[in-house]
């Protein structure tokens, strides 16, 4: 075990795949800065120029470009509220209040760290528990994860501390938007008015953009002025301060990195599940609960671990059964055979150095992306003090053609426009968008997963599986904890009051 | 004053990299612009062709069609050949496209041909076209699907569905090839299917097979085989003209059926083995499409392509355009006897 490992981080120390992984990373911090384009579509787009590489190279540049694509994102999450892939989503909910307070070095390096140990900590893990991930993801099926996603739509309640009626409507106004389009299980077209382009739903990715970005667009070219709203110059503002918050809070970097490398575990449990499921997390055993959404750096640091985790998580189903774990790694898959390499067991079994110098891969560009970040940062920030007049003439392009992007079609460019002007009034009038886009999430997985759940297990699938049993019993009692919480702090005012 | 500088140059390399991801996926639409202008001229001799692959960029079938088009530009000439994919409501609205443009030689297709021919029988919604009608040029690849349970699966043979006294659990992305596919199976063999629709992709499908969740699922043998070698999955059909030589116990559907299903597998064996095909716009002028054929025929010939198409793994199974438009005859004259299979199939996950 340890020789093979020795000898897979040989391979990788070699000139050549080092030069071509700082290539990948370069690239993939690149693509995932445009919003809408993520890890997938770097891979894609990088793979052609690594087939003549050999292995260890093609698969450094590869992966590196994945790996670097989810700081990327973050950074115009943080930044800008743009979300540069749709799982970074949750940077957006307190990066860039951050930002607007002038901690905007703070929460990208922040950002970084936890993006670097997330990285480690998911690689080392998908290592040392290689056989116990198998056997859970063997282990859970659709019912399963129809609970899971459950407890992701309990999310909302954090949301929804103002009003709940209120966190409630936009939940399910994102949960009405999944609808839209051809039903995964029984083929019927929803919504749709009788159009082709809405047979195919509304991409999530091109909704957030209009959601957070364009909205954020018009919001700044009312009020005016630039996105920081006030200065802060001392220690608040400054990026090693953002590092040193991430080793203050490492069991929640530790809890989030392993909940990435779990759901990263689980075919068909989407990334950007992940990073609202360590947003919720981090936000229920804080013990600052009330500032999240305003600019807590718990808020940052949590979901940025996870999604840095989920890239060794996504291994596992790969390694293991050569079986994607998601998109990206479909396309990993695709380089590996053309490679003459069998994912599977006889990987395991007879190239093990390889399946080392993947998890090492991974290991060595989180590094290089972290350290990139951290010297990047404080000249990035310098962007959001920038006139609104300067900002949104190069902004609202770049979230323009970020939205035809994604798949080519000048019909997303009107539906991220409507969206930036939906995601305005909600703002305006306080219902939570991030209520909105977990909806949006959670709708189709909740679909899919109850229509097949009854359909294999029958109409009471939850009770008579007593893990899903347990898992529901878990969610519920999460769900209800707010209300409790709340009752309980109402009586004690009362009680104090009563006394004065 | 450095500052400000800096600031310009950030913007200035955010700019050009959102121009050139833009271009990058779709260099082809202002090109496209000009072609049509220079069309009007009649630039007889400069032929500016468009490939409409109805896939997203990058996967499967997108990459057979980029992979090919140089070597059709090479045996064609004259030929300048733009890869415009159009993707939306299952490829639909690409063909769609093709239906309508003109039979000139200078627009064609590349795709899956089950998925347009299942398309138009199952009555999809927004189909304009018949599947048979067009012109084909030239099939590039077909490869035998498989029918595989799970490793652990109580069942070993072809023959066990029928005796197993319960819905055979198929899990399975809805409206696809293997989904109607399945549907047939099941009415020829008689044995009872339960579709498990809902499933997100062949990922998932052959997760829940080796899981046992769902009995057996149909996907391309090439997906398969390295789970079956490890001993994940078991064959038990084989969707091909004959058997297949690395797994000669396993028989074919065309086998284990007789009388009216064996008709009925015939319609999907002969489906399924047009597969990747390309295709131009119904009554297209002969004297075109014989040079296009030929053009095809020259290019999926040429050593250079077979030789990397083996390395990508992505081998080239040609068949000539002439017997293709045979074997698509043939379809649709046979086609309608599964029409009502397929209705049934939809009915029940409706």
């Amino acid at each position: 075990m340890l020789t093979a490992s020795w000898h897979g981080l040989q391979a990788l120390l070699d000139p050549t795949s080092m030069l071509f992984m700082s290539i990948g990373v370069l690239f993939g911090v690149l693509i995932g800065i445009l919003p809408g384009l993520g890890g997938i579509a770097a891979m894609a787009l990088i793979l052609p120029f690594s087939l003549s590489l050999d292995p260890v190279a093609a698969l450094a540049m590869l992966l590196g470009a994945h790996v670097a694509t989810i700081f990327g994102s973050s950074i115009t999450s943080i930044l800008f509220n743009i979300p540069g892939a749709s799982k970074s989503i949750a940077l957006c909910f307190d990066g860039y209040p951050m930002t607007q307070k002038g901690e905007g070095a703070r929460a990208l390096g922040a950002a970084a760290m936890a993006s670097l140990i997330g990285g480690l900590i998911g690689a080392i893990f998908l290592t040392l528990t290689l056989p116990l991930m198998k056997a859970i993801m063997m282990a859970l099926g659709p019912p399963e994860y129809f609970v899971m996603a459950l407890w992701g739509l309990s999310v909302i309640a954090l949301f929804s501390s103002g009003s709940l009626l209120k966190g409630l409507t936009a939940a399910g106004f994102g949960l009405l938007l999944s609808f839209v389009g051809m039903d995964p299980v029984s083929a019927t077209s929803r919504y749709t008015f009788g159009t082709l382009f809405l047979m195919d739903g509304l991409d999530f990715a091109v909704v957030v953009i209009g959601l957070f970005a364009i909205s954020e667009m018009i919001k700044l070219y009312i009020t005016g002025g630039s996105i920081v709203k006030e200065q802060k110059t001392s220690e608040m503002g400054n990026v090693w301060t953002g590092v040193r918050d991430v080793f203050i809070h490492w069991k929640l970097v530790l809890r989030s990195s392993l909940l990435g490398l779990f759901i990263g575990a689980l075919p068909g449990v989407g990334a950007s599940i992940g990073g609202i499921a360590a947003y919720g997390m981090a936000a229920q055993t804080s013990k600052t609960k009330e500032s999240f959404g305003t600019g807590n750096i718990e808020g940052v640091i949590a979901p940025e671990a996870t999604n840095a985790a989920n890239e060794g998580g996504g291994l596992v189903p790969t390694l293991g059964f050569g079986i994607p774990g998601g998109e990206s790694m479909a396309i990993l898959l695709s380089a590996f055979i053309v490679m003459g390499i069998t994912p599977g067991r006889d990987m395991l079994e007879n190239h093990m150095d390889l399946v080392f110098s993947i998890v090492w891969i991974i290991v060595v560009a989180n590094i290089l992306t972290t350290i990139g970040g951290l010297l990047l940062a404080k000249h990035l920030v310098k962007i959001t003090t920038l006139p609104s007049s300067i900002l949104i003439p190069v902004l609202l392009p770049v979230c323009l053609v970020g939205s035809y992007a994604i798949k080519g079609r000048i019909g997303d460019v009107l539906v991220a426009v409507i969206f930036g002007f939906i995601g305005y009034i909600m703002d305006k009038y306080k219902y939570s968008r991030a209520d909105m886009a977990i909806g949006m999430v959670l709708g189709l997985m909740l679909e899919r997963y109850m229509h097949i759940s009854i359909k294999l297990y029958g109409n009471l699938f939850f009770v008579t599986r007593p893990v899903t049993l347990i898992l529901l019993l878990v969610v519920l009692s999460t769900l209800f904890f707010p209300f409790i919480r709340s009752f309980f702090s109402k009586k004690q005012t009362v009680d104090e009051s009563g006394v004065q | 004053m450095f500052k400000k500088k800096s600031l310009i140059l950030i913007f200035a390399i955010l700019l050009i990299m959102s121009l050139v991801t833009a271009c990058g996926q779709k260099a082809q639409e202002p090109a496209q612009k000009e072609e049509v202008k220079e069309q009007v001229k009649e630039k007889v001799k400069e032929k500016d062709i468009t490939l409409i692959v109805p896939n997203t960029p990058g996967k499967g079938m997108d990459t057979y069609a980029r992979m090919i088009v140089p070597y059709i530009e090479k045996h064609y000439p004259g030929a300048k050949i733009t890869v415009k994919n159009i993707v939306g409501a299952g490829g639909v609205i690409g063909i769609n496209q093709l239906w309508q443009s003109k039979p000139d030689g200078l627009t064609f297709a590349f795709t899956s041909f089950p998925s347009v021919l299942l398309a138009e029988l199952s009555g999809s919604e927004g189909v304009q076209f018949e599947a048979t009608k067009f012109t084909y040029l030239g099939r590039a690849a077909t490869e035998p699907r498989v029918f595989a349970v799970g490793g652990k699966s109580e069942f070993n043979s072809i023959e066990d569905l029928a005796k197993a006294g319960r819905p055979i659990k198929f899990p399975s992305q809805g409206m696809d090839e293997d989904f109607f596919t399945a549907a047939v199976m099941a009415e020829s063999m008689g044995f009872e299917l339960n579709q498990i629709t809902g499933y997100e992709g062949n990922a998932d499908t052959a997760l829940a097979v080796i899981k046992g969740e769902g009995d057996g699922h149909i996907t391309a043998l090439g997906d398969a085989d390295p789970m079956i070698k490890a001993g994940d999955k078991k064959p038990l059909l084989m969707f091909a003209p004959e058997r297949v030589a690395e797994y000669p116990d396993v028989p074919t559907a065309l086998e284990v059926t007789t009388g009216e299903g064996q008709n009925f597998m015939k319609v999907i064996t002969n489906m399924l083995e047009v597969h990747r095909s390309f295709f131009g716009p119904p009554g297209m002028d002969p004297e075109v499409t014989r040079e296009f054929r030929a053009a095809v025929a020259k290019a999926l010939a040429d050593p250079e392509l077979i030789d990397k198409a083996a390395k990508a793994n992505n081998p080239i199974t040609f068949m000539e355009g002439e017997r293709l438009q045979q074997k698509v005859d043939e379809i649709a004259a046979t086609a309608e006897k599964i029409k009502g299979t397929l209705a049934k199939a939809l009915a029940d996950i409706k």
